[in-house]
């Protein structure tokens, strides 16, 4: 949690390129890449345990400052996204209300718990003195004039929960009078000795076996740092050192525990589960950004913000907003999922089976576009119109129907190239595979070797780069309004798939292509690719 | 079986000797934890002369599992489906251990006065209900008629 680390990696940044450029042109812009690079993101991969220190640190600093105990920090803690400043502050300037706003103690007494537990057996005195005892002096309505105004330092060392007291318990209308150390429990309806009850703040007091039995139903429905009194309409939380208290089961305060520190990542804004399956790993980042985090441990890479596949340049809601209307409108988009395709010249049945969009016919060798089957020759130019949707001027004049058309081929030319750029990363990653068998028998027959070659798979990788954020390009446009970002974003976005596709291109026919020439178009399509971003990726402060 | 605990009987007793008013609970003869329930339609509802029938179930883990209870007479009600299970916070969510069977079949009472249509179980019932009140309304009295008075 310190600040340090952060100091460190800004210190060291100039050395660390000093050292990698020597020699080279030692360009300014290579200084910060925070500010150079769009995507730069700065996390570490967590075990469980790491982040159970990072968290107990945080609890134990509380502690120290406030004097209380780690159970009522880690609520307060849960309640105030883990920030230390924020609850001791809180807590200074009035410890009641903030007890109140975690709900660790009752927001007022205007409920007599007699009432609530409808005497099938009667509370004790103790609890309703108890219950007047916490009424605050603002906020009660009742009749009840006892206000005691609790000073931080008094609540430092109150307990979260208590034992009741033997206090002369009072009987239910139908039940026999007991003796003075003897109470029932509403919820069992048996009476037991006093010292078997425990109650939260508000006083509801329930033997320790239906506590516990209560405990072990909640946690078995998963719920942990939210279990709540058992009182009716009762909101005061149950902390953790009154479950641990009273679940005895190894294998319940286990299950406890894993809920409960599940619910702490997940109020912990710097902390994410990694959404690999059966992945352990929590990534930590202090910078909460739609950024991409890659799991050290399973190789899982997503959206650090939120935990979808990453998706820059469109942010975290536009995708959210793109994948529901993706699955609600799967149907309509089905038709277009075909693999083949008919040459717009002379119609012999086409099949894809490269990722490059950049088609020729093995008929009549004519040069299309897969995705608008135009002619090739006008997408390799500024004219590239291949990406952009052509909005139709009038719309707003035309009949419901019409307009229900419309909305629907707009849908479609972004779904339909959307879908494309996937598909052709899949087939772009069996081009590889294939590419690797042809270079292993060349390694084998000694043509070169694996490091001779090893430029082929960095320029596969580059190419995969640059289709993911062509791909997600698509579902930034559609929700864009239209107007001279948009014309100058579809004008970017034209660029960069022209170079994806000459890229494709090259390498497919990677053995006949030319180093420096794939180099270059590597250079290009990368270039073309962190513009857009920088000039459209949402980064956040 | 297990005995039964000593909260279900201590329920069972105040049950039957403090009735609640319009609602009659009576324990099965071979099964103390299953109850057939009858609750009478609430005077200045749509289901006023009504006899409505339920069956309420009280799971091993009673009372930290809330009751199960359904309506076996066919009701027009958005918050109740075809199959009669209700749509009450009480019965989820919102149950306490606290809570006992002349409280939840008094809160099954009050949903028939008030229904709630923002909250449907049956949606075509809820639809209606908050489109249409009045024809709501005359389906439910007619329901009322058709399936909960006896001749
Ligand atoms: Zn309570
Ligand atoms: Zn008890
Ligand atoms: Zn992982
Ligand atoms: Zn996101
Ligand atoms: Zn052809
Ligand atoms: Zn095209």
């Amino acid at each position: 949690m310190s600040a340090d680390s952060d100091m460190e990696y800004s210190d060291n940044d100039c050395e660390y390129d000093d050292y990698y450029n020597s020699g080279e042109d030692c360009d300014v812009e290579h200084l910060d890449p925070k500010k150079t690079d769009p995507e730069y993101f700065e996390y570490e991969c967590l075990t469980v345990e790491e982040v159970e220190k990072l968290l107990n640190e945080s609890v134990e600093k509380l502690n120290t400052i406030l004097q209380i105990t780690p159970s009522l920090a880690k609520v307060l803690l849960l309640e105030h996204q883990w920030i230390n400043q924020v609850v001791v502050d809180k807590y200074r300037q009035n410890a009641n209300s903030l007890l109140v706003e975690t709900r660790i103690k009752p927001a007022c007494n205007n409920t007599d718990p007699s009432l609530e537990v409808e005497n099938v057996a009667a509370t004790t005195s103790a609890a309703a003195a108890a219950a007047a005892t916490e009424s605050s002096s603002t906020s009660s309505p009742t009749t009840t004039t006892t206000t005691v105004v609790v000073t931080p330092q008094s609540l430092g060392t109150l307990s979260t929960y208590s034992k009741s007291p033997t206090t002369t318990p009072t009987t239910s209308n139908s039940s026999s009078s007991l003796s003075r150390s003897q109470m029932m429990c509403p919820v069992c309806a048996t009476v037991q000795q006093g010292d078997k009850f425990y109650s939260l703040s508000c006083g509801h007091s329930f033997c320790k076996d239906c506590w516990s039995m209560y405990f072990e139903t909640q946690i078995f429905l998963g719920i942990s740092t939210q279990i709540g009194c058992m009182a009716q309409m009762c909101n005061v939380r149950v902390p953790e050192d009154l479950v641990l208290t009273l679940v005895t089961r190894a294998v319940m305060r286990e299950k406890y525990q894993q809920f409960a520190f599940k619910d702490y990542v997940k109020s912990h804004p710097e902390l994410r589960f990694c959404p690999g399956p059966n992945c352990q790993i929590i990534v930590r980042s202090r910078e909460i950004a739609a950024k991409r985090a890659v799991c050290t441990a399973c190789g899982t890479s997503f959206c650090f913000k939120c935990g979808m596949d990453y998706h820059a340049p469109t942010d975290c809601q536009v995708i959210r907003k793109w994948l529901t209307k993706c699955a609600d409108d799967s149907e309509t988009a089905n038709y277009i999922s075909a693999n083949t395709k008919d040459c717009p010249k002379c119609h012999i049945c086409i099949e894809k089976n490269g990722g490059c969009n950049h088609m020729q016919c093995f008929n009549c060798k004519y040069d299309f576009c897969w995705m608008c089957l135009g002619d090739w020759k006008t997408h390799g130019s500024e004219y590239y119109e291949c990406s952009r949707y052509k909005d139709n001027p009038n719309i707003a004049n035309e009949s419901v129907h019409v307009q229900a058309r419309e909305a629907l081929k707009k849908y479609l030319h972004y779904y339909e190239r959307w879908e494309n750029h996937s598909k052709s990363m899949q087939l772009e990653q069996q081009t590889l595979d294939r590419l690797r068998q042809r270079i292993n028998e060349k390694v084998m027959k000694g043509r070169g070797t694996w490091i001779d070659w090893q430029y082929l798979f960095n320029a596969a990788a580059l190419l995969a780069k640059c289709r993911y954020t062509l791909q997600y390009t698509y579902p930034y446009a559609y929700f864009m309004e239209s107007g001279s970002r948009k014309d100058l974003f579809e004008y970017q976005q034209a660029q960069l798939e022209a170079e994806i596709e000459n890229l494709s291109w090259k390498i497919e026919r990677a053995e006949t292509t030319d180093l420096g020439d794939l180099e270059n178009q590597m250079d290009i399509a990368e270039k073309r690719r962190t513009t857009l971003l920088k000039d459209f990726f949402p980064v956040e402060a | 079986m297990s005995s039964l605990p000593r909260r279900i009987i201590k329920e069972t007793q105040r049950l039957m000797q403090e009735p609640v008013p319009g609602i009659n609970a009576i324990p099965d003869e071979n099964n103390a934890r299953y109850f057939h329930v009858i609750v009478t339609g609430p005077t200045d509802s749509p289901f006023e002369g009504g006899i409505f029938k339920l069956e309420l179930f009280l799971p091993e883990d009673y009372p930290m599992s809330a009751p199960k209870v359904r309506f076996i007479t066919k009701i027009y009600h958005p918050n109740i489906d075809r199959l009669g299970r209700i749509c009450l916070d009480v019965l989820k969510d919102k149950w306490s251990p606290a809570l006992q069977i002349r409280t939840i079949l008094l809160s099954i009472q009050a949903l028939l006065s008030a229904p709630n249509p923002d909250d449907p179980l049956a949606n075509d019932v809820a639809e209606l209900w908050k489109v249409n009140e009045a024809e709501a309304i005359k389906n439910a009295r007619e329901w009322t008629q058709k399936y909960a008075v006896e001749d």
